[in-house]
């Protein structure tokens, strides 16, 4: 019979030990077979691969049955291959809605969150109207934007404005007002001016927080533009699959969508890299 | 203005005058009356609740009294300013710039007639006199809580102020640590010249008797004087032969016993008003 001490210094297969006390012998070939010790570290990459193995299963057997409303995968990468030229004049046409509307967003968010997380007096001023008009969807207003708007492309820029301000805006204010007391102690002693103090010390220590509102405010642009575009846009990436889907061209249509998606992650993660580059100094 | 011969010793340094703070109804420092001579350096010890940061940031001009007054060489404040720098206990450094960088931004303050070189430069000094000058190239993430305070040190040294007030600044490091810095602050502050004016918070009894010229009791809730003691060893001081002075054996013993008595008394006269109540 093995001792405890034995068992020990045996090798690292592993032992059963039975209900009676008993062990059985810890010889490799004895070793129980566990497939699922493989999955550690890469269950995510497994889940995928079974969301994809549906995909083919359902949209096989739909089709069999001459079902036309979900797509293989290779249909729809077929679609995306003989689509591209489409597909990039449209990124071209959304991002030309999107980058100026984002942009002014971000500008407009800092600065005024900036000024109004620091003084009282502005806040008390605007936080009446921001408390009512944040909430709201810009997605209401399009249809009223491209009335009155000269052209689709003013309207869906400004509603893509709107969409990201209010996220900048108020995580900017979140974080302007909450600077740590000592950084402006610091400030106080060191006797600096409003815009100075502003600068190179609530802009810094806001960083954390503007950025969180940079990356809501982005996703909140792609769904305001794609919104805005399904409404009445002459070409873009919602277009494309608002187009597609009117002609039941149900492959196309997927091609949209997964190529859409890959330009978001592309945008959003070159988002995250500026931020992580930036906010290098954050522990 | 008079015509006054010659300026006492308390005109020239920082006077507090009957002050008294409270903060949303609490009393917190209850008419403080203290002379600070210039050069000197003065420990202001009390439990926590004392107000004894509270008092600092009055000195710095970072709050005002509800009455009383302070003032420094004979004028009375008015605000921060970069005469009074302060050391916080949980750094002052901007931790989105390297620890030159840092110092150089106080020195563009304190100094705005330089170019960024002489200030790259100055400020390189200044790290190197608290023995940081590999580090110059460091955010304050990368370094340990004793170099970070070195940096703060560093820092409102370069700022040229003429008084320091340190808010325990080494409260939050370990013994050795604790020790290193208190030698070195002691050494730059002996070194400098003028001699600045420390006021030096901090609720460590040996660290108190080991640094200063001078120990001001605070007692608590409210925060009031209870005794000024002057230290009369000379510098510079020994640690191991200064614990077995029987001089500094029975001022230590004297400090523990007035914090104690002030203490019993707290406690009875809050219960004496108890037993009062009770009476009725």
């Amino acid at each position: 019979m093995s001792t405890l001490a034995d068992t020990a210094q045996a090798d690292s297969a592993p032992t059963t030990i039975l209900a009676h006390g008993n062990k059985l012998p810890d010889s490799p070939a004895a070793a129980p077979f566990r497939p699922w010790r493989l999955l550690h570290g890469r269950e995510g990459a497994v889940f995928l691969l079974a969301l994809l193995a549906l995909w083919i299963v359902v949209s096989a057997g739909l089709s069999f049955s001459g079902s036309y409303l979900f797509p293989t995968p290779w249909a729809s990468l077929k679609a995306l291959w003989l689509s591209l030229p489409e597909l990039l004049k449209g990124t071209v046409s959304s991002f030309l809605i999107l980058a100026p509307g984002y942009l002014l967003a971000v500008v407009a968010g800092i600065v005024w969150g900036l000024l109004v997380g620091t003084t009282p007096a502005l806040h008390r001023l605007f936080s009446a109207f921001s408390r009512l008009a944040s909430p709201i969807p810009p997605t209401i207003y399009i249809p009223y934007a491209i009335a009155l708007l000269p052209s689709f492309r003013t309207a869906a820029g400004f509603i893509v404005f709107v969409g990201a301000f209010w996220p900048i805006f108020l995580n900017t204010t979140a974080g302007a007002g909450s600077v740590p007391r000592r950084f402006r102690d610091n400030a106080l002693i060191l006797g600096l001016g409003r815009a100075e103090y502003l600068r190179h010390v609530v802009f810094p220590a806001a960083l954390p927080h503007i950025f969180s509102g940079l990356s809501v405010g982005l996703v909140f642009s792609f769904i305001m533009l794609t919104v805005a575009e399904l409404f009445g846009a002459s070409a873009g990436l919602g277009r494309f699959i608002q187009l597609y889907a009117d002609y039941a061209d149900y492959p196309r249509m997927v091609a949209g969508i997964l190529y859409t998606s890959v330009v978001v992650l592309l945008t959003t993660g070159l988002l995250e890299r500026i931020r992580r580059r930036a906010l290098f100094w954050v522990r | 203005m008079s015509t006054t011969p010659a300026t006492t010793s308390a005109d020239t340094g920082l006077q507090i005058e009957a002050v008294n703070f409270a903060y949303a109804g609490t009393p917190i420092l209850s008419d403080i009356r203290l002379d600070i001579a210039a050069g000197s350096f003065v420990s202001l010890l009390g439990p926590s609740g004392c107000g004894k940061t509270t008092l600092l940031r009055l000195l710095a001009g970072l709050d005002r009294p509800q009455s009383g007054s302070l003032s420094w060489q004979g004028r009375p404040l008015v605000g921060p300013s970069l005469e009074r720098g302060v050391v916080f206990q949980d750094y002052s450094l901007f931790p989105w710039l390297t620890l030159s960088e840092n110092v150089e931004f106080a020195l563009s303050k304190s100094h705005p007639e330089t170019t960024v070189e002489q200030r790259r430069i100055t400020a390189a000094e200044y790290l190197g006199l608290v023995g940081l000058e590999a580090a110059t190239a460091k955010y304050p993430f990368e370094l340990s809580g004793g170099m970070l305070q070195r940096g703060a040190i560093a820092r409102t040294f370069a700022l040229g102020s003429k008084v320091l007030l340190m808010d325990e600044p080494f409260g939050a490091l370990d013994p050795l640590n604790r020790a290193k810095l208190q030698d070195l602050l002691i050494a730059i502050w002996a070194g400098s010249s003028p001699r600045k004016t420390v006021v030096f918070v901090t609720h460590d009894l040996d660290e108190a008797l080991y640094l200063s010229d001078r120990v001001v009791l605070l007692g608590s809730t409210p925060g009031r004087v209870i005794e000024q003691l002057d230290i009369p060893f000379p510098r510079p001081r020994q640690r191991r032969e200064l614990s077995r002075t029987p001089e500094f054996v029975a001022l230590r013993q004297r400090i523990d016993e007035r914090f104690q008595q002030d203490l019993i008394d707290r406690i009875e006269a809050e219960s004496l008003i108890a037993s009062v109540a009770e009476g009725i």
